[in-house]
C-alpha cells in the first residue's frame, strides 16, 4: 500500500467552499476535463445531526499510463463513489471517495476534508491509500502503486487550480445574484410607495 | 453544471442541481432546511428514477452496492452516530 497526502488553504470562507464543492466538475473548471459526468445517487438528511450525506457517481475518461492501460485491459472509462458528509454543526465537510471500476485488481480510497481556519479561510487535507490487489510480482504492484501515486501528486497542484476557479465564479454569480434580487427589491418598494401615494390621492 | 452519464437524464438532473444548490446554500448552511421533504424532493425523485435506470442497464447498480458495503464503516463514524450510543447492559 502507498499513502498520498496534501493540504492546501482556500482564501474564501467555509460556506463558500461547501457550496461551491458541488459544482467542482462543472464547466467553469477547466482543469478536471477528464470528469466527464457526475450524477446524485443518494442523499438523505439526519434532523438529529443535521448532518448531509450524499453519493455522488463520479465518471472519468481514463488517462493512465499506456502501459498500465495494456495491464487493465485498455477501458476507458472509470466510475468512483463518492460519499460525502456535511456536519454544519461542526463546519466540516468529509468526502470518501472509492473507486468502483477495476476494483478488484486495485483499491484507491481517498479522504478529503475542508473546515474553517477562519472566517475567510478554509483548510483543505487529502489523503489517498492505494493498494494493489492483483496476485502475481510484488514489483509490479509496486509499480502500479507508484504509477498511480505520481498520478494524485500531478493531480492535485490541477485540482487546487481548477476549483479556484470555481470558487471566484461562484463568488461572481453570488454577488451578481444578490444585485438582482437588492434591484427587485427596490422595484418592489417603489411600487408600494407608488400604491400608497394612489390610495391617499383617492 | 455537469453533466448526467445518462444523457437522456440531463434535463431532470440540470432542474434539481439548481433547485439543490439554492436550498444548500440560503436555506441548509443556515439552518432553516432540516428535513428530508423539501422543494427539491419531487425533482430528485424524478432525476432518480431515470438515473438508476441508466445504472442498471449499465451494470453499475451492483457496482455501487458492494463499494456502500464497503463504506460501512465510514458511515458509522462519520454520521455521529457510533460515539454517542453506548450500549446499555441488562441489569440482573
Amino acid at each position: 500500500m502507498k499513502v498520498f497526502s496534501n493540504s492546501e488553504t482556500f482564501n474564501y470562507s467555509w460556506e463558500e467552499v461547501s457550496t461551491a464543492n458541488w459544482r467542482k466538475y462543472c464547466p467553469w473548471n477547466n482543469k478536471s476535463t477528464h470528469v466527464t459526468a457526475v450524477d446524485t445517487v443518494s442523499r438523505t438528511l439526519d434532523p438529529e445531526t443535521g448532518i448531509l450525506r450524499t453519493e455522488r457517481l463520479i465518471t472519468c475518461q481514463q488517462s493512465a499510463p499506456e502501459w498500465l492501460k495494456s495491464i487493465l485491459g485498455g477501458c476507458s472509462e472509470s466510475q468512483v463513489l463518492e460519499t460525502s458528509y456535511v456536519d454544519p454543526r461542526h463546519k466540516t465537510v468529509t468526502m470518501v471517495s472509492a473507486n468502483l471500476t477495476l476494483s478488484n485488481l486495485i483499491n484507491v480510497q481517498e479522504t478529503v476534508v475542508y473546515r474553517p481556519v477562519n472566517a475567510h479561510q478554509t483548510q483543505f487535507t487529502q489523503e489517498a491509500q492505494i493498494t494493489a490487489l492483483c496476485g502475481g510480482w510484488q514489483r509490479i504492484k509496486n509499480s502500479v502503486e507508484d504509477a498511480l501515486v505520481k498520478r494524485f501528486r500531478e493531480n492535485a497542484a490541477k485540482g487546487k487550480e481548477g476549483f479556484e476557479a470555481v470558487l471566484a465564479m461562484s463568488r461572481h454569480v453570488f454577488a451578481e445574484e444578490r444585485e438582482r434580487e437588492r434591484e427587485r427589491m427596490s422595484l418592489i418598494q417603489a411600487q408600494a410607495g407608488n400604491i400608497r401615494m394612489a390610495a391617499v390621492a383617492a | 453544471m455537469s453533466q448526467s452519464l445518462a444523457p437522456e437524464c440531463n434535463e431532470l438532473k440540470e432542474r434539481y442541481d439548481t433547485c439543490f444548490l439554492k436550498w444548500y446554500s440560503e436555506k441548509y448552511l443556515r439552518g432553516v432546511g432540516t428535513t428530508n421533504n423539501n422543494e427539491c424532493s419531487t425533482m430528485f425523485k424524478e432525476y432518480n428514477t431515470c438515473l438508476h435506470r441508466a445504472l442498471k442497464e449499465r451494470g453499475i447498480d451492483k457496482l455501487l452496492d458492494d463499494a456502500r458495503e464497503d463504506n460501512k464503516d465510514n458511515d458509522a463514524t462519520l454520521m455521529g452516530r457510533k460515539k454517542c450510543k453506548t450500549p446499555q447492559r441488562p441489569e440482573h
